[in-house]
Protein backbone atom coordinates (compact mmCIF):
# COMPACT_ATOMS: atom_id res chain seq x y z
CA UNK A 1 0.00 0.00 0.00
CA UNK A 2 1.62 3.31 -0.80
CA UNK A 3 1.70 5.59 1.81
CA UNK A 4 -0.57 8.62 0.25
CA UNK A 5 -3.20 6.43 -1.26
CA UNK A 6 -4.16 4.76 2.20
CA UNK A 7 -5.15 8.11 3.59
CA UNK A 8 -8.91 8.56 3.78
CA UNK A 9 -11.07 11.95 4.09
CA UNK A 10 -11.85 10.35 7.08
CA UNK A 11 -8.68 10.27 8.53
CA UNK A 12 -8.84 14.38 8.63
CA UNK A 13 -12.29 14.26 10.68
CA UNK A 14 -10.94 13.94 14.37
CA UNK A 15 -14.92 14.02 15.87
CA UNK A 16 -17.78 11.77 15.53
CA UNK A 17 -21.29 12.95 14.46
CA UNK A 18 -22.85 13.40 17.68
CA UNK A 19 -19.89 15.09 18.89
CA UNK A 20 -20.15 17.37 15.62
CA UNK A 21 -24.15 18.06 16.36
CA UNK A 22 -24.11 18.39 19.64
CA UNK A 23 -21.57 21.27 18.96
CA UNK A 24 -23.91 23.10 16.85
CA UNK A 25 -26.38 22.76 19.41
CA UNK A 26 -24.53 24.10 22.29
CA UNK A 27 -23.26 27.09 20.05
CA UNK A 28 -27.13 28.07 19.44
CA UNK A 29 -27.74 27.68 23.32
CA UNK A 30 -25.14 29.70 24.75
CA UNK A 31 -26.31 32.72 22.06
CA UNK A 32 -29.81 32.54 22.12
CA UNK A 33 -31.40 35.34 21.47
CA UNK A 34 -28.77 36.80 19.15
CA UNK A 35 -30.31 34.38 16.27
CA UNK A 36 -32.96 36.72 15.86
CA UNK A 37 -30.76 39.98 15.59
CA UNK A 38 -27.99 38.14 13.14
CA UNK A 39 -31.18 36.51 10.81
CA UNK A 40 -32.24 40.33 10.85
CA UNK A 41 -28.90 41.38 9.70
CA UNK A 42 -28.95 38.75 6.68
CA UNK A 43 -32.24 39.51 5.72
CA UNK A 44 -31.54 43.37 5.41
CA UNK A 45 -28.61 42.33 3.64
CA UNK A 46 -30.40 40.75 1.14
CA UNK A 47 -33.22 43.50 0.79
CA UNK A 48 -30.31 46.13 0.60
CA UNK A 49 -28.73 43.91 -2.44
CA UNK A 50 -31.93 43.99 -4.33
CA UNK A 51 -32.42 48.01 -3.63
CA UNK A 52 -28.48 48.42 -4.90
CA UNK A 53 -27.54 49.60 -1.77
CA UNK A 54 -24.43 47.22 -2.13
CA UNK A 55 -22.20 48.61 0.30
CA UNK A 56 -24.71 48.92 3.30
CA UNK A 57 -24.86 45.26 2.38
CA UNK A 58 -21.54 44.50 2.50
CA UNK A 59 -20.82 46.53 6.08
CA UNK A 60 -23.71 44.57 7.39
CA UNK A 61 -22.40 41.38 7.05
CA UNK A 62 -18.39 41.96 7.23
CA UNK A 63 -18.76 41.80 11.36
CA UNK A 64 -20.99 39.21 11.12
CA UNK A 65 -17.51 36.72 9.80
CA UNK A 66 -15.55 37.98 12.05
CA UNK A 67 -17.82 37.34 14.99
CA UNK A 68 -18.39 33.24 13.33
CA UNK A 69 -14.75 33.13 13.26
CA UNK A 70 -14.42 34.05 16.99
CA UNK A 71 -17.34 32.24 18.37
CA UNK A 72 -17.84 29.47 16.00
CA UNK A 73 -14.03 28.49 15.27
CA UNK A 74 -12.02 29.54 17.91
CA UNK A 75 -14.24 29.07 20.65
CA UNK A 76 -15.98 26.11 19.94
CA UNK A 77 -14.98 23.93 16.86
CA UNK A 78 -11.05 24.51 17.69
CA UNK A 79 -11.71 21.84 20.85
CA UNK A 80 -12.35 19.66 18.62
CA UNK A 81 -9.85 19.98 15.49
CA UNK A 82 -7.08 22.43 15.94
CA UNK A 83 -7.36 23.29 12.08
CA UNK A 84 -10.60 25.57 13.32
CA UNK A 85 -7.74 28.00 14.23
CA UNK A 86 -6.58 28.20 10.61
CA UNK A 87 -10.41 28.10 9.78
CA UNK A 88 -10.91 30.82 11.65
CA UNK A 89 -8.30 33.31 10.18
CA UNK A 90 -9.90 32.69 6.40
CA UNK A 91 -12.97 33.65 8.26
CA UNK A 92 -11.34 37.01 9.84
CA UNK A 93 -10.07 37.46 6.01
CA UNK A 94 -13.02 37.79 4.85
CA UNK A 95 -14.61 40.07 7.00
CA UNK A 96 -12.20 42.54 5.88
CA UNK A 97 -12.40 41.64 2.36
CA UNK A 98 -16.20 42.52 3.04
CA UNK A 99 -15.18 45.71 4.10
CA UNK A 100 -13.53 46.51 0.64
CA UNK A 101 -17.07 46.66 -1.14
CA UNK A 102 -18.27 48.56 1.92
CA UNK A 103 -16.03 51.19 2.50
CA UNK A 104 -14.87 51.89 -0.90
CA UNK A 105 -17.62 50.34 -3.61
CA UNK A 106 -14.81 48.21 -4.85
CA UNK A 107 -16.14 45.72 -7.63
CA UNK A 108 -19.83 46.45 -6.79
CA UNK A 109 -22.30 46.35 -9.83
CA UNK A 110 -23.46 49.91 -11.21
CA UNK A 111 -26.67 48.65 -11.92
CA UNK A 112 -29.78 47.49 -9.68
CA UNK A 113 -29.68 43.73 -9.07
CA UNK A 114 -33.19 43.54 -10.71
CA UNK A 115 -32.11 45.35 -14.09
CA UNK A 116 -29.48 43.12 -15.17
CA UNK A 117 -29.63 41.75 -19.03
CA UNK A 118 -29.24 37.95 -20.11
CA UNK A 119 -27.19 35.61 -17.92
CA UNK A 120 -26.27 38.55 -15.36
CA UNK A 121 -29.59 38.12 -14.62
CA UNK A 122 -29.55 34.80 -14.20
CA UNK A 123 -26.79 34.45 -12.10
CA UNK A 124 -28.22 36.71 -9.69
CA UNK A 125 -31.36 35.08 -9.80
CA UNK A 126 -29.60 32.41 -8.42
CA UNK A 127 -27.36 34.45 -5.98
CA UNK A 128 -30.76 35.68 -4.66
CA UNK A 129 -31.80 31.83 -4.34
CA UNK A 130 -28.81 31.14 -2.24
CA UNK A 131 -29.05 33.34 -0.25
CA UNK A 132 -32.65 32.81 0.66
CA UNK A 133 -31.34 29.24 0.88
CA UNK A 134 -29.22 30.18 3.64
CA UNK A 135 -31.68 32.39 5.79
CA UNK A 136 -34.50 30.49 5.50
CA UNK A 137 -34.52 26.78 3.62
CA UNK A 138 -31.28 25.36 5.02
CA UNK A 139 -32.59 25.99 9.15
CA UNK A 140 -36.26 25.02 7.62
CA UNK A 141 -34.91 21.91 6.44
CA UNK A 142 -32.77 21.19 9.44
CA UNK A 143 -35.89 21.61 11.77
CA UNK A 144 -37.71 18.42 9.85
CA UNK A 145 -34.73 16.27 10.45
CA UNK A 146 -32.87 17.46 14.29
CA UNK A 147 -33.60 18.92 17.24
CA UNK A 148 -34.49 22.94 17.62
CA UNK A 149 -31.18 23.51 18.82
CA UNK A 150 -29.19 21.92 16.39
CA UNK A 151 -30.61 23.99 13.42
CA UNK A 152 -27.84 26.33 11.95
CA UNK A 153 -28.41 29.88 11.61
CA UNK A 154 -26.72 32.71 9.49
CA UNK A 155 -24.43 34.30 11.61
CA UNK A 156 -23.96 32.36 14.29
CA UNK A 157 -22.94 28.97 12.56
CA UNK A 158 -20.57 28.76 9.73
CA UNK A 159 -22.52 27.12 6.99
CA UNK A 160 -25.03 29.40 6.93
CA UNK A 161 -23.03 32.54 7.05
CA UNK A 162 -20.92 31.10 3.93
CA UNK A 163 -24.34 30.47 1.91
CA UNK A 164 -26.08 33.48 2.56
CA UNK A 165 -22.82 35.45 1.58
CA UNK A 166 -22.08 33.40 -1.46
CA UNK A 167 -25.87 34.49 -2.65
CA UNK A 168 -25.10 38.27 -1.61
CA UNK A 169 -21.80 38.22 -3.55
CA UNK A 170 -23.16 36.99 -6.42
CA UNK A 171 -25.98 39.71 -5.96
CA UNK A 172 -23.46 42.74 -5.81
CA UNK A 173 -20.52 41.81 -7.31
CA UNK A 174 -18.94 41.49 -11.14
CA UNK A 175 -16.47 40.66 -12.85
CA UNK A 176 -13.22 38.69 -11.21
CA UNK A 177 -14.06 40.59 -7.88
CA UNK A 178 -16.55 37.66 -7.48
CA UNK A 179 -14.23 35.58 -7.38
CA UNK A 180 -12.40 36.92 -4.80
CA UNK A 181 -14.92 37.30 -2.68
CA UNK A 182 -16.35 34.36 -3.01
CA UNK A 183 -13.18 31.79 -2.79
CA UNK A 184 -13.28 31.60 1.12
CA UNK A 185 -17.44 30.70 1.31
CA UNK A 186 -16.66 28.58 -1.85
CA UNK A 187 -13.65 26.81 -0.01
CA UNK A 188 -15.47 26.13 3.41
CA UNK A 189 -18.00 24.89 1.46
CA UNK A 190 -16.76 22.31 0.26
CA UNK A 191 -14.71 21.10 3.23
CA UNK A 192 -17.67 21.43 5.32
CA UNK A 193 -19.71 19.51 3.17
CA UNK A 194 -16.57 16.88 2.75
CA UNK A 195 -17.05 16.73 7.09
CA UNK A 196 -20.78 16.20 7.03
CA UNK A 197 -19.98 13.47 4.40
CA UNK A 198 -17.51 11.76 6.49
CA UNK A 199 -20.11 11.95 9.16
CA UNK A 200 -22.60 9.89 7.40
CA UNK A 201 -25.13 13.43 7.52
CA UNK A 202 -27.73 13.97 5.02
CA UNK A 203 -26.92 17.78 4.95
CA UNK A 204 -24.39 17.39 3.01
CA UNK A 205 -25.95 17.20 -0.14
CA UNK A 206 -27.68 20.70 0.59
CA UNK A 207 -24.03 22.24 0.68
CA UNK A 208 -22.61 20.34 -2.21
CA UNK A 209 -26.22 21.61 -4.74
CA UNK A 210 -25.23 25.30 -3.65
CA UNK A 211 -21.63 24.82 -3.94
CA UNK A 212 -22.25 23.72 -7.68
CA UNK A 213 -24.88 26.49 -8.13
CA UNK A 214 -22.81 29.42 -6.68
CA UNK A 215 -19.48 27.96 -8.89
CA UNK A 216 -21.57 28.10 -11.89
CA UNK A 217 -23.05 31.20 -11.31
CA UNK A 218 -19.82 32.76 -10.84
CA UNK A 219 -18.66 31.99 -13.74
CA UNK A 220 -21.48 32.79 -15.60
CA UNK A 221 -20.95 36.64 -13.96
CA UNK A 222 -17.37 36.17 -14.79
CA UNK A 223 -18.39 35.99 -18.26
CA UNK A 224 -21.36 38.43 -18.24
CA UNK A 225 -18.23 41.02 -17.44
CA UNK A 226 -16.37 40.44 -20.72
CA UNK A 227 -19.63 40.93 -22.37
CA UNK A 228 -20.97 43.66 -20.70
CA UNK A 229 -19.13 44.48 -17.89
CA UNK A 230 -19.60 47.54 -16.00
CA UNK A 231 -17.91 47.94 -12.90
CA UNK A 232 -17.00 50.75 -10.81
CA UNK B 1 10.23 5.34 38.70
CA UNK B 2 6.90 4.13 38.82
CA UNK B 3 5.59 2.58 36.19
CA UNK B 4 3.64 0.19 34.52
CA UNK B 5 2.86 -1.84 37.81
CA UNK B 6 0.96 -4.46 36.44
CA UNK B 7 1.72 -8.12 37.42
CA UNK B 8 -1.56 -8.97 38.51
CA UNK B 9 -1.65 -10.07 42.37
CA UNK B 10 -4.57 -11.84 43.51
CA UNK B 11 -4.88 -8.48 45.98
CA UNK B 12 -5.50 -7.10 43.14
CA UNK B 13 -7.40 -9.18 41.30
CA UNK B 14 -9.72 -8.79 44.42
CA UNK B 15 -9.62 -5.10 43.82
CA UNK B 16 -10.62 -4.81 40.37
CA UNK B 17 -13.28 -7.17 40.96
CA UNK B 18 -14.71 -5.19 43.92
CA UNK B 19 -14.34 -1.86 41.54
CA UNK B 20 -16.32 -4.03 38.42
CA UNK B 21 -19.15 -5.07 41.12
CA UNK B 22 -19.49 -1.01 42.21
CA UNK B 23 -19.35 -0.06 38.66
CA UNK B 24 -22.60 -2.02 38.37
CA UNK B 25 -20.79 -3.94 35.38
CA UNK B 26 -21.05 -7.92 36.09
CA UNK B 27 -24.52 -8.42 35.89
CA UNK B 28 -23.76 -8.40 32.06
CA UNK B 29 -20.73 -10.79 32.75
CA UNK B 30 -22.33 -14.31 33.55
CA UNK B 31 -19.86 -16.50 34.55
CA UNK B 32 -17.42 -13.56 35.50
CA UNK B 33 -15.34 -14.93 38.69
CA UNK B 34 -12.30 -13.57 40.22
CA UNK B 35 -9.49 -15.89 38.14
CA UNK B 36 -11.19 -14.36 35.08
CA UNK B 37 -9.63 -11.12 34.97
CA UNK B 38 -7.89 -9.62 31.51
CA UNK B 39 -4.79 -12.12 30.37
CA UNK B 40 -1.90 -9.61 30.71
CA UNK B 41 1.40 -10.28 28.18
CA UNK B 42 4.60 -8.56 29.32
CA UNK B 43 6.21 -5.91 27.90
CA UNK B 44 8.98 -7.06 26.00
CA UNK B 45 11.42 -8.67 27.99
CA UNK B 46 10.62 -7.11 30.94
CA UNK B 47 8.93 -8.41 34.33
CA UNK B 48 6.52 -5.71 34.01
CA UNK B 49 2.60 -6.76 31.81
CA UNK B 50 0.43 -5.17 30.33
CA UNK B 51 -3.67 -6.24 29.97
CA UNK B 52 -4.14 -7.64 26.73
CA UNK B 53 -7.14 -5.30 25.59
CA UNK B 54 -6.62 -1.21 26.43
CA UNK B 55 -8.47 1.22 24.76
CA UNK B 56 -8.34 4.24 21.89
CA UNK B 57 -9.01 7.42 22.46
CA UNK B 58 -9.07 9.06 17.97
CA UNK B 59 -12.60 10.41 17.70
CA UNK B 60 -14.38 8.47 20.28
CA UNK B 61 -12.54 11.03 23.33
CA UNK B 62 -12.91 14.14 21.00
CA UNK B 63 -15.58 15.37 22.85
CA UNK B 64 -14.70 19.61 23.54
CA UNK B 65 -16.15 21.22 26.49
CA UNK B 66 -19.70 19.26 26.11
CA UNK B 67 -20.35 18.47 29.46
CA UNK B 68 -22.53 15.68 28.86
CA UNK B 69 -20.77 13.96 26.65
CA UNK B 70 -17.45 14.55 29.43
CA UNK B 71 -19.82 12.71 31.92
CA UNK B 72 -20.38 10.04 29.30
CA UNK B 73 -17.21 9.56 28.61
CA UNK B 74 -15.87 9.61 32.45
CA UNK B 75 -18.39 6.64 32.90
CA UNK B 76 -16.47 4.57 30.01
CA UNK B 77 -13.22 5.09 31.72
CA UNK B 78 -14.31 3.85 34.79
CA UNK B 79 -15.84 0.84 33.80
CA UNK B 80 -12.19 0.35 31.71
CA UNK B 81 -10.51 0.08 34.78
CA UNK B 82 -13.25 -1.60 36.65
CA UNK B 83 -12.97 -4.15 34.15
CA UNK B 84 -9.27 -4.47 34.49
CA UNK B 85 -7.92 -1.90 32.00
CA UNK B 86 -5.06 -0.89 31.42
CA UNK B 87 -3.05 1.25 28.36
CA UNK B 88 -4.67 4.47 27.05
CA UNK B 89 -3.47 5.62 24.05
CA UNK B 90 -4.14 9.25 22.67
CA UNK B 91 -2.25 11.90 20.70
CA UNK B 92 -1.99 15.52 20.56
CA UNK B 93 -3.15 15.31 16.87
CA UNK B 94 -6.40 14.08 18.60
CA UNK B 95 -8.42 17.48 19.58
CA UNK B 96 -9.34 17.49 23.19
CA UNK B 97 -8.53 14.12 23.83
CA UNK B 98 -6.24 14.78 26.19
CA UNK B 99 -8.43 17.12 27.78
CA UNK B 100 -11.00 14.65 28.14
CA UNK B 101 -8.60 11.77 29.58
CA UNK B 102 -7.71 14.44 32.25
CA UNK B 103 -11.25 15.47 33.43
CA UNK B 104 -11.70 11.68 33.63
CA UNK B 105 -8.80 11.17 35.40
CA UNK B 106 -9.28 13.94 38.03
CA UNK B 107 -13.24 12.65 38.49
CA UNK B 108 -11.97 9.31 38.88
CA UNK B 109 -8.92 9.71 40.94
CA UNK B 110 -5.57 8.12 38.66
CA UNK B 111 -6.05 4.56 38.43
CA UNK B 112 -3.52 2.14 39.60
CA UNK B 113 -3.65 0.10 36.73
CA UNK B 114 -3.76 2.92 34.28
CA UNK B 115 -0.50 2.78 31.62
CA UNK B 116 -1.02 6.73 29.98
CA UNK B 117 0.16 6.50 26.21
CA UNK B 118 0.69 9.59 24.31
CA UNK B 119 2.61 11.00 21.18
CA UNK B 120 4.91 13.32 19.76
CA UNK B 121 3.25 14.76 16.57
CA UNK B 122 5.41 17.26 14.56
CA UNK B 123 2.20 19.34 13.24
CA UNK B 124 0.97 20.00 16.97
CA UNK B 125 4.23 22.82 17.37
CA UNK B 126 6.56 23.48 19.80
CA UNK B 127 9.41 21.27 20.65
CA UNK B 128 9.15 17.41 21.45
CA UNK B 129 9.15 18.47 25.98
CA UNK B 130 6.83 21.05 25.33
CA UNK B 131 4.54 18.91 24.04
CA UNK B 132 5.23 16.05 26.59
CA UNK B 133 4.99 19.18 29.67
CA UNK B 134 1.67 20.42 27.45
CA UNK B 135 0.18 16.79 27.04
CA UNK B 136 0.79 16.16 30.98
CA UNK B 137 -0.97 18.86 32.18
CA UNK B 138 -4.22 18.52 29.70
CA UNK B 139 -4.27 15.04 31.19
CA UNK B 140 -3.39 15.77 34.78
CA UNK B 141 -0.77 13.18 34.97
CA UNK B 142 2.69 13.67 36.46
CA UNK B 143 3.80 11.46 33.59
CA UNK B 144 3.50 9.29 31.09
CA UNK B 145 4.02 5.23 31.03
CA UNK B 146 4.93 5.52 27.19
CA UNK B 147 5.33 8.74 24.86
CA UNK B 148 5.60 7.47 20.57
CA UNK B 149 6.89 9.31 17.84
CA UNK B 150 3.63 9.67 16.09
CA UNK B 151 3.12 8.26 12.34
CA UNK B 152 7.50 8.78 12.62
CA UNK B 153 7.01 12.98 12.13
CA UNK B 154 10.84 13.93 12.47
CA UNK B 155 11.41 10.41 14.56
CA UNK B 156 15.28 11.00 14.44
CA UNK B 157 14.76 14.33 16.85
CA UNK B 158 11.95 13.11 18.55
CA UNK B 159 13.44 10.32 19.45
CA UNK B 160 16.85 11.38 20.59
CA UNK B 161 14.33 13.52 23.21
CA UNK B 162 12.67 11.08 24.28
CA UNK B 163 15.49 8.40 24.95
CA UNK B 164 16.64 11.92 27.00
CA UNK B 165 13.68 11.78 28.91
CA UNK B 166 13.51 8.05 29.70
CA UNK B 167 17.41 8.08 30.71
CA UNK B 168 16.18 11.44 32.94
CA UNK B 169 13.58 8.88 34.19
CA UNK B 170 10.42 10.93 33.00
CA UNK B 171 8.86 8.20 31.00
CA UNK B 172 8.68 4.70 31.05
CA UNK B 173 9.19 3.55 27.67
CA UNK B 174 9.22 5.03 24.02
CA UNK B 175 8.02 3.92 20.32
CA UNK B 176 7.31 4.83 17.58
CA UNK B 177 3.47 4.90 15.70
CA UNK B 178 2.28 4.12 11.86
CA UNK B 179 -1.27 3.21 11.04
CA UNK B 180 -2.81 1.46 8.05
CA UNK B 181 -0.08 -0.47 6.56
CA UNK B 182 1.96 2.89 6.08
CA UNK B 183 5.64 3.12 5.69
CA UNK B 184 6.64 -0.63 7.26
CA UNK B 185 10.03 -0.43 5.46
CA UNK B 186 11.06 2.72 7.37
CA UNK B 187 8.98 0.98 10.79
CA UNK B 188 11.29 -2.47 10.12
CA UNK B 189 14.77 -0.09 9.88
CA UNK B 190 13.80 1.85 13.26
CA UNK B 191 12.71 -1.22 14.78
CA UNK B 192 16.40 -2.45 13.39
CA UNK B 193 18.51 0.25 14.37
CA UNK B 194 17.21 2.19 17.62
CA UNK B 195 16.96 1.42 20.70
CA UNK B 196 12.94 1.32 21.31
CA UNK B 197 10.61 -0.53 24.05
CA UNK B 198 7.22 0.09 22.00
CA UNK B 199 6.18 0.02 18.25
CA UNK B 200 2.02 0.43 17.54
CA UNK B 201 1.13 -0.31 14.11
CA UNK B 202 -2.35 -1.21 12.22
CA UNK B 203 -3.05 -5.27 12.74
CA UNK B 204 -6.10 -7.23 12.86
CA UNK B 205 -7.90 -10.00 11.13
CA UNK B 206 -8.53 -8.20 7.72
CA UNK B 207 -5.13 -6.21 7.95
CA UNK B 208 -2.54 -8.97 8.44
CA UNK B 209 0.79 -7.28 6.45
CA UNK B 210 2.82 -6.80 9.95
CA UNK B 211 2.77 -10.84 10.45
CA UNK B 212 5.47 -10.99 7.43
CA UNK B 213 8.31 -8.95 8.76
CA UNK B 214 7.27 -6.48 11.67
CA UNK B 215 5.63 -9.09 13.95
CA UNK B 216 8.60 -11.53 13.73
CA UNK B 217 11.15 -8.30 14.19
CA UNK B 218 9.64 -7.56 17.34
CA UNK B 219 9.35 -11.07 18.96
CA UNK B 220 13.14 -10.91 18.26
CA UNK B 221 14.30 -7.96 19.11
CA UNK B 222 11.77 -8.02 22.63
CA UNK B 223 9.16 -4.77 21.18
CA UNK B 224 6.59 -4.59 22.34
CA UNK B 225 3.59 -4.33 19.84
CA UNK B 226 0.30 -2.33 20.26
CA UNK B 227 -2.19 -2.91 17.53
CA UNK B 228 -4.26 -0.05 16.42
CA UNK B 229 -7.18 -0.17 14.51
CA UNK B 230 -8.05 -3.21 15.38
CA UNK B 231 -11.81 -3.06 14.04
CA UNK B 232 -10.22 -1.57 10.46
CA UNK B 233 -11.23 2.05 12.25
CA UNK B 234 -14.96 0.48 13.01
CA UNK B 235 -16.10 -1.22 9.77
CA UNK B 236 -14.66 -4.56 10.58
CA UNK B 237 -16.85 -5.53 13.39
CA UNK B 238 -19.83 -2.97 12.19
CA UNK B 239 -20.88 -4.89 8.61
CA UNK B 240 -20.39 -7.97 10.56
CA UNK B 241 -22.64 -7.10 12.63
CA UNK B 242 -25.00 -5.17 10.37
CA UNK B 243 -24.91 -8.46 8.17
CA UNK B 244 -26.11 -10.07 11.00
CA UNK B 245 -23.01 -12.70 10.33
CA UNK B 246 -23.16 -15.45 12.50
CA UNK B 247 -20.34 -16.65 14.39
CA UNK B 248 -18.89 -20.40 13.63
CA UNK B 249 -19.87 -22.87 16.64
CA UNK B 250 -16.05 -23.66 16.52
CA UNK B 251 -14.90 -20.65 18.12
CA UNK B 252 -16.48 -20.81 21.27
CA UNK B 253 -14.36 -23.20 22.08
CA UNK B 254 -11.59 -20.00 22.33
CA UNK B 255 -14.29 -17.95 24.49
CA UNK B 256 -15.62 -15.99 21.14
CA UNK B 257 -19.22 -15.36 21.78
CA UNK B 258 -19.24 -11.99 20.22
CA UNK B 259 -17.19 -10.62 17.05
CA UNK B 260 -15.84 -8.23 19.85
CA UNK B 261 -14.37 -11.56 21.40
CA UNK B 262 -13.29 -13.12 17.52
CA UNK B 263 -11.64 -10.07 16.50
CA UNK B 264 -9.73 -9.38 19.16
CA UNK B 265 -8.97 -12.56 20.89
CA UNK B 266 -7.43 -12.84 16.81
CA UNK B 267 -5.30 -10.21 17.46
CA UNK B 268 -4.00 -10.34 21.14
CA UNK B 269 -2.79 -14.01 20.81
CA UNK B 270 -0.55 -13.55 18.08
CA UNK B 271 2.65 -14.18 20.31
CA UNK B 272 4.40 -11.14 18.97
CA UNK B 273 1.08 -8.79 20.13
CA UNK B 274 1.33 -6.44 23.57
CA UNK B 275 -1.96 -5.40 23.37
CA UNK B 276 -4.76 -4.18 21.01
CA UNK B 277 -6.59 -1.16 21.57
CA UNK B 278 -9.87 -0.83 20.11
CA UNK B 279 -11.68 2.92 20.58
CA UNK B 280 -15.19 3.25 21.29
CA UNK B 281 -18.23 5.45 22.45
CA UNK B 282 -20.64 2.59 23.97
CA UNK B 283 -20.33 1.06 27.21
CA UNK B 284 -21.86 -1.95 25.88
CA UNK B 285 -19.03 -2.37 23.49
CA UNK B 286 -16.32 -1.60 26.02
CA UNK B 287 -17.74 -4.29 27.90
CA UNK B 288 -17.54 -6.67 24.87
CA UNK B 289 -14.37 -5.24 23.93
CA UNK B 290 -12.65 -5.84 27.31
CA UNK B 291 -14.36 -9.73 27.38
CA UNK B 292 -12.15 -10.42 24.87
CA UNK B 293 -8.78 -9.76 26.81
CA UNK B 294 -10.10 -13.33 29.27
CA UNK B 295 -8.85 -16.88 28.88
CA UNK B 296 -8.90 -18.70 26.47
CA UNK B 297 -7.50 -17.37 23.39
CA UNK B 298 -6.72 -19.30 20.24
CA UNK B 299 -3.39 -20.84 19.54
CA UNK B 300 -1.80 -20.77 15.89
CA UNK B 301 -3.92 -23.14 14.37
CA UNK B 302 -7.20 -21.74 15.63
CA UNK B 303 -6.30 -18.55 14.69
CA UNK B 304 -5.24 -19.90 10.57
CA UNK B 305 -8.74 -21.01 10.82
CA UNK B 306 -10.16 -17.67 12.46
CA UNK B 307 -8.55 -15.94 9.67
CA UNK B 308 -9.90 -18.11 6.53
CA UNK B 309 -13.46 -17.73 8.18
CA UNK B 310 -13.07 -14.15 7.53
CA UNK B 311 -11.67 -14.41 4.22
CA UNK B 312 -14.13 -16.57 3.03
CA UNK B 313 -16.94 -14.45 4.07
N1 LIG C 1 -0.84 6.34 13.77
C1 LIG C 1 -1.33 6.10 14.95
O1 LIG C 1 -0.66 6.29 15.94
C2 LIG C 1 -2.73 5.57 15.08
C3 LIG C 1 -3.53 5.43 13.94
C4 LIG C 1 -4.80 4.89 14.09
C5 LIG C 1 -5.27 4.56 15.36
N2 LIG C 1 -4.49 4.74 16.47
C6 LIG C 1 -4.97 4.39 17.82
O2 LIG C 1 -5.66 3.17 17.75
C7 LIG C 1 -6.97 3.31 18.29
C8 LIG C 1 -7.94 2.38 17.63
O3 LIG C 1 -8.10 2.66 16.26
P1 LIG C 1 -9.40 3.37 15.67
O4 LIG C 1 -10.07 4.13 16.74
O5 LIG C 1 -8.99 4.12 14.46
O6 LIG C 1 -10.29 2.18 15.15
P2 LIG C 1 -10.94 0.87 15.80
O7 LIG C 1 -10.62 0.76 17.25
O8 LIG C 1 -10.57 -0.25 14.91
O9 LIG C 1 -12.49 1.14 15.62
C9 LIG C 1 -13.16 2.10 16.35
C10 LIG C 1 -14.62 2.02 16.00
O10 LIG C 1 -15.10 0.72 16.31
C11 LIG C 1 -16.36 0.81 16.93
N3 LIG C 1 -16.44 -0.24 17.97
C12 LIG C 1 -15.60 -0.43 19.02
N4 LIG C 1 -15.99 -1.51 19.71
C13 LIG C 1 -17.08 -2.02 19.10
C14 LIG C 1 -17.93 -3.12 19.35
N5 LIG C 1 -17.71 -3.95 20.37
N6 LIG C 1 -18.98 -3.32 18.52
C15 LIG C 1 -19.20 -2.49 17.48
N7 LIG C 1 -18.42 -1.43 17.18
C16 LIG C 1 -17.38 -1.20 18.00
C17 LIG C 1 -16.43 2.17 17.57
O11 LIG C 1 -17.75 2.67 17.45
P3 LIG C 1 -18.68 2.82 18.77
O12 LIG C 1 -18.30 4.13 19.36
O13 LIG C 1 -20.05 2.78 18.21
O14 LIG C 1 -18.36 1.66 19.65
C18 LIG C 1 -15.47 3.00 16.72
O15 LIG C 1 -16.17 3.74 15.77
C19 LIG C 1 -7.27 4.79 18.06
O16 LIG C 1 -8.35 5.25 18.83
C20 LIG C 1 -5.94 5.41 18.38
O17 LIG C 1 -5.78 5.56 19.78
C21 LIG C 1 -3.22 5.23 16.33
Amino acid sequence: MTSYASYQLQDFVPFSAEVYFRLLERISESWWPLHVLSLALGIAAVVLALKNRGRLACLLIAPVWAFVALVFFRQHYAQLNWAANYIAYAFFAQAILLLLPALTGFGLSKSAAATMPGRGAVAIAMGGAIAVTGLIVQPLIALMGASGWQVQVFGIHADPTAITTLGLVLMLLRGWRVWLLAAIPLIWLLLSGLTLWVLQATAAWLLFVVLAAALSACVLLCRFLSAAGRTR
Amino acid sequence: MHHCVHRLTRRHCLKLLTAAMAAGLLPAWPGFAADSMPWQKPIGNSNNTLPVIGMGTWRTFNVGSDRQLLAARTELVKAFFALGGGLIDSSPMYGSAPDVMGYALAQLGKADSLFAAEKIWSPAGGSAREQVADLQRRWNIAQFNLLQVHNLTDWREHLAVLRELKAAGKVGYIGITTSHGRRHAEVEQIMAAEDIDFVQLTYNIAQRDAEQRLLPLAAEKGIAVIANRPYNGGSLIKNLKRRGERIPGWAAEYGCNSWAEFLLKFIVSHPAVTCAIPATTQLAHLQENMRAGLNPMPAAAARQQMARFIEAL
